[in-house]
């Protein structure tokens, strides 16, 4: 995308020297002028080689390097178009019955805003592994979903869902340990091990989500063997003034409500200095099966960040600040005591006691805080190139409460969590660019961690201390259509648990110490077969020290008891071993075409050594009777699917668009299917764009119809107990519209989109409560944004 | 110059900043869990009010809790054609004095409800103890026995305890299992 800019300025850059101000087909003999001058609404810079165009007598002309335009009309009215690529066009009517002075100045496009940040923030550099981004309209479209769910719309990206909401972010498959969030540029570190552990990050914050899909360890970590997602706010704002936007939004299945808004500013009098606050407020009662409320599933969440930034040309610093809060009601048929009671639960598929409508949450809950602080830093040097830091503070509390309270009144009063882990992150990178020398550009880093993950109440998983320092080095050798990437990295771990054993009569702590030196190297091509068709290949190999849940988990959580590989291993049997994953990807990426675009991409994923859980057969007695348990174990596990994605212009007005992805995930050495496996699904969506009509209030409107399709999963594994079969296929339909109002100097954004149109009853594969519920219903989901500018205009042409 | 000493004083600082990050040291180690509760034992103590038999008692007893060490459970052996009082106990001996959970029930006996299922053994046990809606608890049991068991054979009997604290109807299906024992039992 960045390369292909400058050829494009000059294609503009040509077309101004071919058309020229004085290229003017206006009628002969009247010479009345008409002119004026295009600028950047937010730079203020010229904007040369814009088109203006005359919508009654199609009269072309482009502006010239000084931004201005000129024709000569005859008197009258006169329709006048302005366009330039990577700004939102403009229409106006204009009398002309002397010389008239028109000056535009242009808004950038949500396209230019992203290439902008491209070139601000750097990360945006073209990968050799898939990626797939949600900006704009389409993150728009996703508004008031949690993070997990809203990644849904890159294909090959699924979620594993507990309830209606709290949603995991699958890769290809991967998941939990396996796949990196970078929030803001900081790795997101919480207890993202659980499966029913959403990721605590308000997706409000972002701008732009990218996924990575496929490893992407050199540059992110060795965890991110199955890929990364990166949640990237809008860079500050670095034009004078204040402005904001604000979103609402109203759901009508779980009768949700939510408001989220952010206010920037830029001082005038010091251009360096930056600001932002936010902040979102959810709230959301039950959601509502075609059948009946779907008890306790209503949340509430509320969120807040800050910034402030001071930038140079040269140097920089930010400070960032965020919390994330939210009160998750579960499912209470799936609190269970144990095997039987599992098995009725199952049996009778759907809530044992019917419920009304509610916002109220009841035990059993989640409550989730986490706190993000962020400094970082960055110096240009004209000799050395840019170095950058980034030193981040974390810190996680999870507190899970059990369906009931406990008999003891004393202790019923306190109401604690029966379940509380906090953990504290602190992360430094350091991160050299050096400048190019020949073809060729890269990076240096250094990157540390220290963790203290910590629990209160019944154990799950041990304490533990986890240090973490790692170096890497990416290059990058550019050659006309051919982009090489190499990298390194090494990383060392040591983590240090400590285990409760036994209780109060009979206590001790068991201290164990692991250290671990995990390497990771890639290699990466893009070659660039035309203008619109881009090739990637790559190859890494990474290796991943297993997490303390993997060693040492042991105790019961929802009605499943987990034990870790190290807890009751035999002496003499070496401990867990770290994964090796061996990733290939081949992508083919059709873009800026006129009619087709899309991309097609083929990965393979060998795991050895992989991390699972496998059924203790026949399980442990405990009290409870039999209470499913599940062992760590390691396996080889291999990945393979495909996904893709394409768009086609039936005409200028409509567009067709499809989706479609593919997995298949086998465990080598039983020679079996792997559980958890996303079906093979697809999607097909067709989409109006009404012409811009002139004079009109409404401008950008669009209508949307689509279907999702879902396979029932037959690959799953012989080998590992089910409680129940995976679920029927299911198609559901879903519709949007939407438009830009103008109520005065507001653009108002407005759609309502509706999913599972026909109310249809069906359930998920990948739900872990799709034992007891059937999906929401149908749901309709109507969405404001409204952007706000507070600054003083300056004296600006009236239309 | 003076912007280059700036620059230089800049780039050290931030090469510097990762190395003054300061770790929280929190070396306190895990405590015992006293806030949670826990049923590790269950005693079912059966005494005859006819015949000739001699108190029984049995015992499913976990005293380190869930994992660690299986439990340790008793035989239940009864008399033939004989009636019992049977009395049920059950204590949390994860904590230190072990904590008599039976009183915490009988305090909240609207919210529990015992289900005993004698298979392959000629035992009856009807509950004798009713809380305050009139529905059975189950703490409080009467045991009659009929003829022996076939010999070489053992039956069980299972017992359960339903923590319902919504919707008691005197049927197990309401709540949560919070025992779930099984005594091997024979009549002879």
């Amino acid at each position: 995308m960045l390369f292909l800019l400058p050829s494009r300025f000059r294609l503009l850059a040509l077309l101004w020297l071919l058309s020229g101000p004085q290229t003017v087909w206006a009628q002969s003999g009247c010479m009345l002028s008409l002119s004026g001058r295009l600028t950047d609404h937010e730079s203020r810079q010229p904007l040369p080689g814009a088109t203006i165009r005359l919508l009654d007598t199609e009269d072309v002309v482009a502006s010239d390097a000084s931004g201005n335009y000129h024709l000569h009309v005859c008197p009258g009215v006169y329709r006048l178009q302005v366009s330039f690529l990577g700004y939102e066009p403009e229409t106006l009517e204009v009398r002309v019955n002397g010389a008239v002075i028109r000056d535009f100045k242009l808004h950038p496009s949500a396209v230019a805003l992203r290439v902008a940040l491209v070139q601000g923030t750097r990360v945006a550099e073209q990968l050799p592994q898939a990626t797939g981004t949600i900006t704009g309209r389409e993150l728009q479209q996703t508004r008031g979903q949690s993070l997990g769910e809203a990644l849904q719309k890159v294909s090959g990206v699924t979620a594993i869902q507990t309830g209606p909401s709290i949603f995991k972010p699958l890769i290809h498959g991967l998941h939990s340990n396996r796949v990196t969030i970078l929030n803001n540029g900081v790795r997101q570190e919480g207890q993202q091990w659980g499966q029913e552990h959403g990721p605590e990050i308000d997706p409000f914050i972002a701008s732009q989500l990218t996924v990575v899909k496929g490893a992407a360890s050199v540059r992110y970590g060795s965890d991110a063997i199955g890929g990364v997602v990166l949640v990237q706010p809008k860079s500050l704002r670095d034009s004078a003034g204040t402005g904001a936007e604000l979103h609402l939004l109203g759901m009508s299945n779980n009768g949700m409500g939510a408001i989220s808004g952010m206010v920037e500013g830029n001082a005038r009098r010091l251009p360096a200095l930056s600001w932002r606050v936010q902040g979102t407020a959810k709230r959301a009662g039950t959601a509502r099966a075609p059948e009946y409320v779907i008890p306790n599933s209503a949340f509430a969440e509320y969120d807040f960040s800050g910034a402030v930034g001071w930038r140079k040309a040269t140097y920089g610093a930010e400070v960032f600040f965020s919390q994330f809060n939210t009160k998750l009601g579960i499912l209470p048929d799936s609190h269970l005591g144990n095997q039987s009671d599992f098995d009725l639960a199952v049996g009778r598929g759907r809530p044992l006691v019917p419920q009304d409508f509610s916002y109220d949450i009841e035990r059993p809950y989640q409550q989730v805080r986490h706190d993000l602080l962020k400094l970082s830093g960055f110096v240009r040097t004209g000799t050395a190139g840019r170095l950058t830091t980034t030193l981040a503070h974390q810190t996680d509390v999870r507190d899970e409460y059990d369906r009931y309270r406990p008999r003891n009144d004393n202790r019923a009063r306190l109401d604690r969590p029966e379940l509380s882990y906090t953990n504290r992150t602190t992360t430094a990178d350091l991160v050299w660019e050096h400048k190019p020398l020949g073809n060729l550009t890269g990076s240096v880093g250094l990157s540390g961690t220290y963790q203290s993950n910590r629990y209160d109440g019944r154990p799950f998983i041990p304490f533990y201390t986890n240090k973490v320092g790692g170096i890497f080095l990416i290059e990058r050798w550019r050659h006309k259509q051919w982009q090489l990437e190499a990298g390194l990295r090494l990383d060392r771990r040591d983590l240090e648990t400590q285990r409760a054993i036994g209780n109060s009569g009979n206590f001790y702590v068991a201290t164990d110490q692991f250290q671990y030196t995990t390497p990771a190297a890639s290699l990466g091509g893009i070659f660039e077969a035309d203008p619109h068709l881009t090739l990637s290949a790559t190859g890494s190999l990474t290796r991943r020290a297993p997490a303390a849940n993997e060693r040492f988990s042991n105790g019961v959580h929802n009605g499943r008891f987990d034990i870790g590989y190290d807890v009751d291993r035999p002496s003499g049997v070496p401990p867990l071993g770290p994964e090796t994953a061996w990733h290939t990807g081949l992508t083919a990426n059709w873009h800026d075409n006129p009619r087709f675009n899309g991309e097609v991409s083929v990965y393979q994923t060998y795991i050895q050594n992989y991390i699972y859980q496998v059924p203790v057969l026949p399980p442990p007695l405990n009290i409870r009777g039999v209470v499913a348990t599940f062992l760590f174990q390691q396996t080889d596990a291999l990945y393979r699917g495909i996904d893709a994605s394409g768009s086609y212009a039936l005409t200028p007005q409509w567009q067709l668009a499809g989706k479609a992805a593919v997995v298949r995930a086998r465990d080598q050495r039983l020679d079996d299917y792997l559980i958890f496996t996303p079906a093979d699904r697809a999607e097909l969506s067709l989409r109006h764009d009404w012409r811009p009509q002139t004079g009109s209030r409404f401008s950008q409107r669009y209508a949307q119809v689509g279907a999702y399709g879902v396979a029932r999963q037959t690959r799953v594994p012989t080998e590992v107990l089910d409680y129940a079969l995976p679920p029927a296929g299911y198609v559901l339909l879903g519709a949007e519209i939407g438009t830009t109002v103008q109520l005065g100097d507001l653009p108002l954004d407005v759609s309502l989109a509706g999913s599972n149109l026909l109310n249809q009853t069906y359930r998920d594969y990948l739900n872990r409560f799709r034992y007891f519920t059937a999906e929401m219903g149908r749901n309709v989901t109507l969405r404001l944004r409204v952007p706000l500018e507070f600054s003083k205009k300056p004296p600006e042409a009236q239309f | 110059m003076k912007n280059n000493l700036f620059n230089k004083s800049l780039i050290g600082l931030l090469v510097a900043a990762p190395f003054f990050v300061s770790c929280d040291d929190d070396n306190d180690g895990p405590t015992p869990d006293e806030s949670n509760e826990q049923i590790t034992t269950v005693r079912y103590v059966l005494t005859p009010t006819t015949g000739t038999g001699t108190p029984v008692t049995v015992e499913y007893r976990d005293p380190d809790g869930d994992g660690g060490t299986a439990p340790t459970i008793g035989n239940l052996t009864l008399a033939p054609n004989t009636t019992y009082t049977g009395r049920l106990t059950l204590l949390d001996e994860t904590k230190n004095p072990a904590e008599d959970i039976t009183a915490e029930i009988q305090d909240e006996s609207d919210e529990h409800l015992f289900v005993f299922t004698p298979t392959g053994t000629n035992v009856t046990v009807t509950i004798t103890d009713r809380d305050a809606k009139n529905l059975p608890i189950g703490l409080q049991t009467q045991v009659v026995t009929g003829a022996a068991n076939a010999t070489g054979t053992t039956g069980s009997l299972r017992v359960v305890l339903r923590h319902q604290p919504e919707g008691k109807d005197g049927t197990p299906t309401p709540g949560d299992t919070d025992v779930e024992v099984n005594f091997p039992t024979a009549v002879r």
